[in-house]
């Protein structure tokens, strides 16, 4: 069932708030994903890169968040039909994050199209894409 | 660290659009989705459907050849600096906690750009699709690599 019945263009999407990126689920990513970069895990070797002194979240990870705003709002991730993101920062340990979007389009079939966001401290974009979901 | 790699000629990027990949399977695994599930801050469903991640998850570790390997098919190693560009993701239907998918897909794009500051680089795409034990499709996951490459 979703939860929302009828949205309309322009609609905001509830969002979604990260208080604070876990470095430590970082480290059970990147040994799910065989991932060996790193920058994920080794604070001294993200210093020596200059890229600060945190690791550096997974990309997927951000995805991720963004669906799960999405589930939220559509009573359930299994509803996106499509998505497509472009990451355009990095997200660090300890970053607040807040994840949103806008409707931008309606279809007979009960689909929804949305521009979608990730935004650190709800300003500075990290994620920037569209979607389709099902709200059928 | 080694160093960059030589910069291939229209011909030979070119020469990779259709290029298939190997190919291979995943098993969506309970305990890998549980894991998941708490890294990403997801429900943890009684249903038996994985999170949407597990397409891109999937097709990322089904297709068949590591990223190095990726990089190298491209002319190209991790040193250059390759940066992820655009990731696309189709849920034809949500994969299941359980079963095991096969993997294939193939390059399905290669271009040379020229950026004022950013001087030469090649966007590769490739297109994996994700085939549920029925035969049937259940995800298309797109996605683009840009190498950044030495005038």
């Amino acid at each position: 069932m979703s939860a929302v019945l009828n949205p309309s263009v322009g609609d905001e999407l509830p969002r979604l708030v990260i208080e604070a990126v876990d470095a430590g689920k970082m480290k059970t990513m990147a040994a799910l994903l065989g991932d060996s970069n790193p920058i994920h895990w080794d604070v001294d070797t993200v210093r020596e890169l200059g890229m600060g002194d945190q690791p550096v979240n997974q990309g997927p990870n951000n995805l991720g968040y963004v669906m799960n705003m999405l589930g939220d709002w559509a009573g359930g991730a299994e509803r996106i039909q499509n998505i497509r993101v472009r990451f355009v920062d990095n997200v660090f340990a300890g970053d607040r994050l807040e994840a949103g979007g806008t409707v931008t389009a309606i279809g007979d079939d009960g689909t929804v199209e949305c521009d979608v966001w990730l935004a650190r401290d709800g300003t500075h974009p990290v994620l920037a894409g569209k979607t389709t979901v099902s709200l059928a | 660290m080694t160093s960059a790699t030589q910069t291939p000629t229209i011909e030979e990027l070119e020469s990779l659009v259709g290029r298939q990949f190997p190919g291979g399977t995943y098993a969506v695994e309970p305990w890998r989705v549980w894991l998941t599930n708490d890294v990403i801050g997801a429900p943890q469903r009684t249903d038996g459907i994985a999170h949407p991640m597990f397409c891109y998850y999937a097709a990322m570790a089904g297709f068949g050849i590591s990223i190095d390997e990726m990089f190298t098919l491209c002319y190209a190693s991790a040193d250059d600096g390759p940066m992820f560009g655009e990731c696309d993701i189709q849920q034809m239907r949500p994969l299941k906690i359980g079963a095991t998918y096969t993997v294939r897909g193939k390059i399905t794009s290669a271009v040379r750009k020229q950026g004022e500051r950013t001087g030469t680089f090649d966007i590769v795409a490739f297109q994996l699709e994700v085939v549920a034990p029925d035969g049937e499709v259940s995800s298309v996951v797109s996605n683009s690599f840009i190498f950044p490459r030495r005038s």
